[in-house]
């Protein structure tokens, strides 16, 4: 088997709640995120103001991630959300309705599609290269990630943007609380990017070993049995792992809560001494994924 | 009149997102579009066409008339006055 050049993760940045688990903005429910003052990183106030919560999260999350790659312009974007601009998109349906589908306002609508932190990003860099966004409910993240995979190893791109965003509303807890989804962690919001490359660098932080993403009715012998195969795979046996638990507990639960995740495992990568692999393990009801990562 | 400018002003910020913006940082008489007022452009020109329908009932018939009526929150107000449903 051709040995596969590694992908390096060489900057990573993430807008999540607080760390100390004190970030409700519904007491009891909901972790919300902690913004950071976006005037730096986002200097244009036009821009700025027309943005919603979610993208302006991406867009900061993005941006920082490319300022500490100093100079680095990607050969690709590629964002992933679960359900997008969701504030934005309800407050457009709402208009709709009030307005009896007319007398629409532009800007909720135009800031409620899917690929908007993507074009914002590319936009605000001059970057025209491939923009992609996925939008695969709790596999969107893992999917960016596998694209960009793809593209590193068959040398398309040397380096790739890749990040993934999304929002908590009232309505959203609402609805999917009804569906019984907070049963095991708590609502939760957030938007984490990375540079990924073919390249390594002083600040690299870790190989992006290998994803993999399956669903259906697994049991937690057959999940343990899958995760052993997928590790002796990679000859990373003795990883540790960092189950949904480990993580959820500071990101809370949302469909593109394993980009928290990875960015989670990289600062404890970069840490921690030994230098174990992790492996990132991500479910939401019958949808699991595997994120296999090396120390540099 | 104050008092519908004062409310137009705090409806311009809201329908605009005006960031760090209060009413009284709005002159009356500065024009709200171009580098030299607000720094408004023409999406921003779609939100006001819908602030004035919505909330005034004014429909503007001629769009050759849109740039004097936006040209400030003095035309705005004035246009607001003389064609506003009762």
């Amino acid at each position: 088997m051709t040995r596969q050049p590694p992908v390096y993760i060489n900057s990573a940045a993430s807008i999540h709640p607080p760390l100390d688990g004190v970030g409700e903005c519904l007491p009891g429910k909901c972790l919300t995120a902690v913004e950071p003052d976006y005037k730096r990183l986002i200097p244009d106030a036009t821009l700025r103001r027309r943005m919603s919560r979610i993208v302006r999260m991406g867009v900061a999350a993005g941006q920082a991630c490319l300022q500490d790659a100093a100079g680095v312009s990607p050969e690709a974007i590629l964002t992933a959300t679960g359900m997008g601009c969701l504030a934005d998109t309800e407050k457009f349906m709402n208009s709709l309705l009030d307005g009896d589908e007319e007398r629409l306002t532009p800007t909720a609508f135009i800031q409620s599609t899917f690929n908007t932190v993507g074009a914002q990003l590319a936009l605000l860099n001059g970057n025209q290269s491939y923009n992609t966004t996925y939008v695969h409910r709790t596999f969107s993240f893992e999917s960016a990630l596998l694209d960009a995979l793809l593209l590193i190893r068959e040398r398309e791109a040397v380096d790739v943007l890749a990040g993934a965003m999304d929002e908590q509303t009232p309505t959203l807890y609402t609805v999917l609380q009804r569906l019984g989804c907070w049963k095991r962690a708590m609502a939760g919001e957030g938007a984490a990017f990375f540079l990924l490359s073919g390249r390594r660098t002083d600040g690299t932080l870790a190989i992006l070993q290998d994803v993999e993403l399956f669903s259906g009715d697994y049991g937690e012998q057959a999940i343990r049995e899958r995760m052993e195969r997928f590790l002796l795979a990679h000859d990373a046996a003795g990883a540790r792992t960092l189950y949904p638990a480990d993580y959820k507990r500071f990101c809370g639960e949302y469909p593109t809560a394993a980009s928290f995740a990875l960015w989670y495992a990289c600062r404890e990568l970069r840490e921690a001494e030994g230098k174990r692999p992790v492996l990132v393990y991500n479910a939401f009801l019958d949808a699991h994924s595997f994120i296999l990562l090396k120390p540099v | 009149m104050e008092q519908l400018k004062q409310e137009l002003k705090e409806a311009l910020i809201e329908a605009l997102n005006l960031e760090d913006i209060t009413p009284d940082e709005i002159e009356d008489g500065a024009p709200l579009f171009g580098a030299q007022g607000l720094g408004l452009d023409s999406i921003d020109a779609l939100e006001i066409i819908l602030l004035l329908e919505r909330r005034y009932g004014i429909r503007i018939e001629n769009p050759s008339e849109g740039k004097a009526i936006f040209y400030s929150v003095d035309t705005l107000t004035a246009y607001i006055e003389a064609n506003r449903k009762p």
